[in-house]
């Protein structure tokens, strides 16, 4: 379809009885990432569960041109999957069932013996968690659970994914490699709506940017735009150095 | 990374082993069954006699093994639906609503109906009626008093607090019948736990719960599997949480009242046996399930065996028993929580 696939606007949440997210727009097309970027606080996990249909909310939130509020919940994890910031999955079941898990909605209503799922191994194979598929949750490092939750949203097959800070706790070649594997996502043609805190990251990967500060967008557009002198500075009050810190690039061996 | 590599099948040896596990089950079921007739302090060589014995003997061995295993069953749902190990049947008001109502039938039957019942109505199926009726009831004020959309937590807390009413309104019934020391000790019977006047009826009655209700409440193994990664995670992936809760909820209270009906109002077994069971068959619900409802049964069917089996001139309640193996397990539990390992 021509157009955006996940689009807001004038999205308000409120939580506990405060505003927390105050009339977001967003309009997310396939092949690019929208990252969601702005400190502590701005309200960036909440946009991003709001765009899921995780939180509730008011404003238009559409879903490839569909109401997203009037789609059941199997229909939506068919075209939109989320990765959140961490799992709350503590248990000690295997990988390749936790892969599974993306298969939900697909499977049929009535359980039976469950079809073979390429989707499953597919997905496993473009994170690299196919050596880990027998090893259990609980056993894997932080890095290893990023993965396989990215691989667990690619086996929904849904063509957008957001998510939820996810190289907050990886070391720098991880991060990396995790990001080049979302832009390969974009390219191949998915949409990618990710909240990321490294300002740096969002210049390297991310296609156009929304800027939020205390629950408001102060900026949205073409990522040059807005991670530029002017919104940083009234957001973050800070001067932005345009290669002034420390720059990293991906080597050929990985991480 | 490379999402374009070939997919080419899995090797899966996993099934094969679980197979195997589930096959020594059984056969542990099969044996313990047969086991379990010549256990007692009957004699059996009286011919006729000991045909009695036999038929009594596989009636109550029977009833003990669907109420085990409906406790652990109930409990496995229980753990699932709330994330936590230490979740047990109970937690949820409909064991005590079901006790309540036992008794309450009983209070009616000895005090008002003096000890007749109705016509077309059995005496001995007036309890197991009334644990039905109290732990659908309880069911009733328990969702319509937690909306749809409200928290788990709000569910449990609900749950908590009429479980708390119910066993103080069943305390103040037994206050006010204690003149009547025969009524006494027929609630008392109740409350401790036992199977030894288990007969053709309250099987049937366990059976038609039971089996009624484990086949639906399996059906949810794989929602219960998502929800393992919490109800934000399951809701994303399609898992529609309000209907999963108020379904696990109401297979809990059938599966519960079918064992409260039939005397085995026991604790610890839906806690005890699940934690046993998961580090052999895994955390995942469809086997664990099937798994809890074999290893729900053979617990409290070696439990009953056990309190027949003990030179005692009243036989051991089952309740007491459950207890004695319970509270260690369940403190070796705690701990392996507090430390953070596999629990």
């Amino acid at each position: 379809m021509s157009g955006p696939l996940l689009s807001a606007e004038e999205l308000c949440v409120e939580r506990g009885g405060r505003r927390v997210l105050n009339g977001f727009a967003l309009a997310a097309e396939g092949s690019s990432i929208s990252a969601l970027a702005g400190p502590n606080g701005a309200g960036k996990s909440s946009a991003l569960k709001a765009l899921a249909g995780l939180l509730p909310s008011r404003g238009r939130l559409q879903l490839f041109g569909r109401d997203l509020r009037a789609l059941s919940r199997r229909e939506r994890a068919h075209m939109l999957a989320y990765v959140p910031q961490q799992s709350l999955l503590q248990s000690g079941i295997a990988v390749r069932e936790v892969v599974r898990q993306g298969r939900y909605a697909h499977d049929p209503v009535w359980p039976g013996r469950r079809p073979q799922q390429p989707a499953v191994e597919h997905a496993m194979r473009a994170t690299d968690v196919l050596e880990l598929r027998d090893r259990h949750w609980n056993e894997l490092s932080g890095g290893e659970q990023r993965r396989v939750l990215l691989a667990r949203a690619l086996a929904t097959e849904a063509p957008i994914i957001l998510l939820d800070e996810p190289t907050s706790a990886l070391d720098v070649g991880h991060a990396l490699q995790f990001l080049s594997l979302l832009r390969e996502l974009a390219n191949a043609g998915r949409c990618i709506v990710v909240v990321l805190h490294d300002l740096d990251q969002v210049s390297r990967y991310a296609d156009h940017c929304v800027l939020l500060h205390r629950g408001d967008m102060v900026a949205s557009g073409p990522t040059r735009e807005v991670i530029a002198p002017e919104p940083v500075r009234a957001v973050y009050g800070v001067e932005l150095v345009p290669n002034g810190a420390l720059g990293y690039r991906q080597t050929g061996g990985g991480a | 990374m490379n999402e374009a590599s070939p997919a080419r099948p899995l090797p899966s040896a996993a099934h094969p082993r679980v197979a195997l596990r589930f096959g020594w089950l059984v056969l542990a079921v099969l044996v313990s069954a047969v086991a379990s007739l010549y256990v007692g302090r009957g004699d059996l060589s009286d011919a006729a006699l000991g045909a009695r014995f036999m038929s009594l003997r596989a009636h109550r061995s029977a009833v003990a093994f669907l109420a085990g295993a409906a406790l652990s069953v109930s409990g496995v749902i229980m753990q699932g639906l709330f994330r936590n190990p230490l979740a047990s049947p109970s937690i949820l008001g409909t064991t005590a609503g079901a006790q309540l109502g036992g008794e309450l039938m009983l209070v009616i039957l000895y005090v008002v109906l003096g000890n007749l019942a109705p016509a077309g109505l059995s005496a001995e199926m007036f309890t197991p009626l009334g644990c039905v009726l109290g732990s659908l009831a309880s069911l009733a004020v328990v969702l319509l008093l937690t909306p749809l959309r409200a928290s788990t937590v709000s569910l449990l807390l609900t749950g908590f607090l009429f479980s708390s009413l119910f066993a103080s309104l069943s305390a103040l019934l037994k206050s006010l019948v204690q003149e009547t020391w025969q009524l006494t000790r027929v609630l008392n019977t109740l409350s401790l736990g036992s199977v030894s006047g288990a007969g053709p009826r309250q099987l049937a009655l366990a059976a038609l719960l039971v089996l009624g209700a484990l086949g639906p409440a399996w059906l949810w193994w794989r929602e219960l599997d998502v929800l393992m990664s919490g109800e934000e995670e399951a809701a994303s992936l399609g898992v529609d949480v309000p209907r999963l809760r108020v379904w696990c909820v109401v297979w809990t209270a059938v599966l519960t009242s079918g064992a409260v009906a039939v005397g085995a109002s026991v604790p610890f077994v839906g806690l005890i046996v699940p934690h046993g069971l998961r580090r052999v068959f895994g955390e995942g619900h469809r086997f664990l399930m099937p798994a809890a409802f074999l290893g729900g049964g053979l617990f409290l069917l070696w439990c009953d065996m056990f309190c027949r089996a003990l030179p005692l001139r009243n036989e051991l309640p089952l309740s007491v028993l459950t207890a004695l193996i319970g509270v260690p397990v369940f403190l070796r539990l705690l701990s392996d929580l507090e430390r953070g390992g596999d629990a």
